[in-house]
């Protein structure tokens, strides 16, 4: 463990001079010591700490369901959510880019359910799909961007004082007020109502996902709401004109 | 030819440097993290731009395994007065005389029975089971609470009942928690950090779904959702 050593160095030594003495401590064992313990504390421990995204859902009573329902309907984007998941019910994974496979299927409006020629498929159905990309290249990809363009009035209005708020001209917290009170302002006529509804199968990834971009795109009326059959009959034409390859 | 002179040299190698080093990293694990809660089902929390932190206290964490079934985890003050151990104490045996009210078969708890139950990080069962569970020893309830026991059942039962004059197991264990004397905890429910709800990235939707559904018929309706964080760009 300790030693102590005389540093030997052959020759003569002179009478009467002191012997020189270096101390080792060996610290090996107190190495090891803190490696065990330095394991210990990550196997243990977690270094992420969870984040909360908070949500307000409409309440169950009857009545106020029939107002929110009366949103706007040339502003509102209905939001439908999927997953595609194999036999044993795991999440496939999108080829393309990797993530899980997430389908969004949206209308803007009113959903189109006639069938005047009773061929069994709706004429013209407004449901369109996209996925969660995100941004590629500093660019919004997938369904960001047509929540971004659909939002523009208040992304643009955003955006000018964040850049005040980067050049250090508002505080945080006033740059945080003034953003909510854009996003609130009811003197934007464009902005948009998103109505986000999640098929049994969707995953609560895709839910979070579109919840996000409500997040990122500034959009302050959006709702949880459920699929009804009018939703449903508009994916079931959707995949019967677009059948897998 | 005079003899090479091999020099011996000590072996020894100066470990203090290597000790300094493993004692900064063993106080960086120290202080930065914090110890995994001991939870019935590991779940991977989806990802979100929001930095919204959790709070540590007056917490009610509803954990939603990817089959379905529903664990709670109660967290209470950090003061004494509302501690933890005593808000799961105190919502466990509202709840039970709430159950005993709707049900014919009636529960009673011993006193070391609660204490055990306070002690307990997330539980999940229906109420009918909690007494023999208790007296289990701890080996048998992390094996009940990890699915190895088939003949228990696991998960709060949960339907989509919305007379709350006869409430399921869920709505009962939810205004439990929400009238236990602790004020501060019906505070942060109204104010929407006092529900938290965690689900893995890839259960499914309805799955998810009646514990909103039950949030909203409690009048709940404000939560937050326990997320991971991501940037903008994924």
């Amino acid at each position: 463990m300790a030693q102590i050593e005389q540093a030997d160095k052959g020759g003569k030594k002179k009478k009467g001079a002191q012997k020189k003495m270096s101390i080792h401590v060996d610290f090996t064992p107190m190495v090891d010591m803190n490696m065990l313990l330095i394991t210990f504390f990550m196997l243990c421990t977690t270094m992420i700490k969870s984040q909360t995204l908070n949500i307000s859902l409409p309440s169950n009573e009857k009545v106020e369901q029939d107002q929110q329902n009366k949103a706007k309907e040339s502003q509102a984007v209905t939001l439908i959510l999927d997953t595609e998941r194999d036999a044993e019910g795991n999440v496939k994974t999108d080829p393309e880019t990797g993530k899980p496979a997430h389908i969004i299927y949206y209308y803007f409006g009113k959903p189109e359910v006639a069938d005047e020629n009773k061929d069994g498929l709706i004429d013209n159905s407004n449901l369109k799909v996209e996925k969660f990309i995100g941004n590629t290249n500093g660019e919004e990809m997938g369904i960001r961007k047509i929540l971004h363009d659909k939002n523009k009035t208040v992304l643009e209005k955003i955006a000018v004082l964040k850049q005040d708020w980067k050049d250090k001209k508002i505080s945080d917290e006033e740059y945080q007020n003034r953003a909510k009170d854009i996003r609130n302002d009811s003197l934007i006529q464009d902005r948009p109502v998103v109505i986000i509804k999640a098929g049994p199968k969707a995953s609560w990834e895709s839910l979070i996902g579109a919840l996000d971009e409500m997040q990122i795109n500034q959009i302050s009326r959006y709702q949880i709401d459920n699929i009804n059959g009018v939703d449903s009959a508009l994916i079931f034409d959707y995949i019967a004109k677009h059948p897998k390859k | 030819m005079g003899k090479v002179k091999i020099k011996r040299k000590s072996t020894l190698i100066d470990m203090t440097a290597m000790s300094d080093v493993t004692v900064l990293l063993l106080t960086f694990f120290m202080l930065t993290s914090t110890f995994l809660q001991k939870e019935p089902v590991t779940v991977i929390t989806p990802a979100s731009v929001s930095e919204l932190k959790v709070p540590v206290t007056n917490l009610t964490t509803v954990l939603v395994s990817p089959k379905g079934e529903i664990f709670l985890g109660i967290s209470g003050d950090s003061d004494s007065t509302f501690s933890s151990e005593k808000v799961r104490a105190e919502v466990l045996q509202s709840a039970v005389s709430e159950y005993n009210k709707t049900h014919g078969k009636k529960i009673q708890l011993t006193q070391e029975q609660v204490s055990k139950f306070a002690k307990m990080n997330m539980f999940g069962m229906p109420i009918a089971q909690i007494p023999a569970f208790l007296d289990e020893s701890q080996l048998h309830q992390d094996e009940i609470m990890m699915g190895k026991r088939p003949e228990w059942k696991l998960g709060i039962p949960v339907d989509d009942n919305k007379d709350l004059a006869n409430p399921n197991e869920f709505q009962i264990w939810m205004r439990a928690i929400y009238n236990s004397s602790n004020p501060k905890m019906e505070e942060t429910i109204k104010s929407g950090e006092g529900i938290a709800v965690k689900a893995d990235a890839a259960t499914p939707y309805d799955v998810v779904h009646s514990v909103l559904d039950n949030l909203q018929t409690l009048k709940m309706n404000k939560f937050s959702l326990l997320t991971a964080l991501k940037t903008e760009n994924d």
